[in-house]
């Protein structure tokens, strides 16, 4: 695919996202408000009812700061809405029309995917700008534009890696005849695996030893912890390159069901 | 009352067969809800790592209160949850002329007509996990308090379903119901932490006008402190407050509706 198609696609999906300004003001504010409000609930309890002063390394007010990213960039890592739609061009019979286009289908799904962030970068930078005039920033937090942008680009490398850990769950439409309960249970796993309901850092040890191998924490713990600045250059280097990595090889498995799926298709839908 | 009774069966043999044509689906939804539940208990467990008690409760005690949103949620899914879903699209394509020519009442047909039989399993594993909550609670709980504990708890359920509806009614006016389905699932993340958690403010609208910590977890607390009437008469009030509230919007909204010749 040309970039210059590619960018188009992004262009049209932005357009598309952003017109729904209603729903864009009450996702933005609301659900931002609603999700952070229990988070400073549930943190607050846990700290006074504890007595602890640090937890898992995080004081209150950085705990806070971490949920104020961690919500922000979710939204940007996970992607809006597109989560049905490459099982619903199968259900449809939409997808005929992608297999006679002379471009590949994943590339094209990807594009939309990033056109649809909009939103959720608007909201980045309006909260993201609000916080930082509004709080003091606590003393652990070491915000500079070198980590945003070290953050943003981990986010980038984070929702390609979403991207992918959802298309093979999505082929599964070329199987089963519901496919929507595999994208909520991603959902849920990676927000309690990546750090999205709980930094990575309060788990037990043990279990810290096991999350180690596992994907989901280059989803929402590093690119947070890059931006807070708790991760250094070189160790990003390497956590980058590790998120290729599995987006690398779960990208094979998703082209390799993708393949096997495109033999049952029929085409007419379901 | 009979009428309604078999109609309802008559809903319920139309689920069941309907779910059982769609057999993985039925599957990938209870792996689904096991696996809510295990990130649900896996975060408590984690947070309990790190305290003895959260909003004034040990982790026995919060192991009860999950469980209990547990059960509250599957039978949300399985008796509401589907017909909230289409709502707003009868609205929107008119197709709610269907609904309002029926002989029974358009709003019990429409709010339990879709039974998910393939949610309803998770019904039965959710009512286990509760189950084996209480039994592993170090004190036994008096019979009083586990009858007023389940009464309370379907009341609450019912409150579930008249707050979703509620945030949905306004598609009548609005006609797009993503924002408001927003709102809703944004609030009602609130129903599944402990009400001691919630100071100020917010602690009062959450039980009083947006009354979702009244769900679950006023209930719960009926385990824990004993009955008094105050929690009973609290729950009680509110939830017939709020589904006043929501039968006046409704019969507003239908008056807004402008059918599918719009």
């Amino acid at each position: 695919m040309s970039p210059r198609l590619f960018l188009h696609i992004m262009s049209v999906e932005a357009r598309t996202k952003m017109s729904y300004r209603v729903d864009f003001w009450i996702n933005a504010v609301v659900g931002f408000l609603a999700s952070f409000g229990l988070m400073v609930f549930v943190w607050s309890a846990v700290f006074r009812e504890s007595g602890e002063v640090r937890i898992g390394g995080y004081d209150l007010p950085t705990m806070l700061f971490y949920f104020v990213a961690v919500i922000l960039y979710g939204k940007l890592v996970r992607g809006p809405q597109l989560q049905g739609a490459v099982s619903s061009d199968i259900y449809e019979g939409g997808l005929n029309r992608y297999l006679v286009f002379p471009t590949s289908y994943f590339l094209f799904k990807y594009a939309q995917n990033l056109g649809s962030l909009l939103p959720a970068l608007m909201q980045l930078f309006l909260f993201g700008i609000w916080f930082l005039f509004l709080l003091d920033l606590p003393p652990d937090v070491e915000l500079s534009p070198l980590t945003v942008l070290m953050g943003l680009v981990s986010v980038a490398a984070a929702n390609l890696l979403y991207f992918v850990l959802l298309f093979p769950l999505q082929c599964a439409a070329f199987w089963a005849d519901n496919v929507w309960s595999l994208s909520v249970a991603l959902r849920f796993v990676s927000g309690l695996l990546g750090g999205f309901l709980l930094p990575l850092s309060v788990f037990p040890e043990w279990s810290r030893e096991i999350l180690v191998w596992l994907p989901f924490r280059f989803l929402y713990d590093f690119p947070v912890n890059v931006s807070l600045g708790k991760i250094g250059v070189l160790e990003w280097l390497a956590g980058l390159g590790l998120t290729l990595a599995w987006a690398a090889v779960i990208g094979l498995v998703g082209r390799a069901v993708w393949k096997r799926g495109e033999l049952q298709y029929s085409g007419i839908g379901i | 009352m009979g009428r309604y009774l078999r109609l309802y069966g008559y809903f319920l043999r139309f689920s069941f067969s309907k779910a059982l044509q769609f057999r993985l689906d039925f599957y990938f939804r209870v792996g689904m809800d096991a696996i809510w539940y295990g990130v649900n208990l896996a975060f408590f467990g984690v947070l309990f790592q790190h305290t003895g008690a959260l909003g004034g409760w040990n982790y026995d005690q919060v192991l009860v209160f999950i469980c209990g949103v547990f059960l509250s949620d599957a039978l949300h899914m399985t008796v509401f949850a589907n017909n909230m879903w289409w709502f707003p699209f009868l609205v929107n394509h008119g197709d709610l002329d269907y609904y309002l020519v029926r002989p029974v009442s358009s709003l019990f047909f429409l709010s339990v007509r879709d039974f998910a039989a393939n949610s309803f399993l998770n019904l039965l594993l959710a009512v286990g996990i509760l189950v084996w909550a209480i039994a592993r609670y170090p004190q036994p709980f008096d019979a009083a308090s586990l009858v007023v504990y389940v009464a309370l708890l379907l009341v609450g359920v019912f409150l579930h379903y008249v707050l979703s509806l509620l945030f949905l009614i306004p598609v009548f006016w609005l006609h797009s119901a993503h924002g408001l389905r927003e709102i809703y699932f944004s609030f009602d993340r609130f129903t599944s932490r402990p009400h001691g958690i919630y100071r100020g403010w917010m602690g009062r609208v959450l039980t009083s006008i947006l009354p979702f910590a009244l769900i679950v977890s006023y209930p719960t607390s009926v385990l824990f402190d004993g009955v008094t009437w105050q929690v009973v008469v609290h729950v009680l009030a509110a939830t017939l407050g709020v589904f006043l509230f929501m039968l006046w919007l409704w019969r507003r909204g239908l008056r807004a509706y402008a059918s599918a010749s719009s």
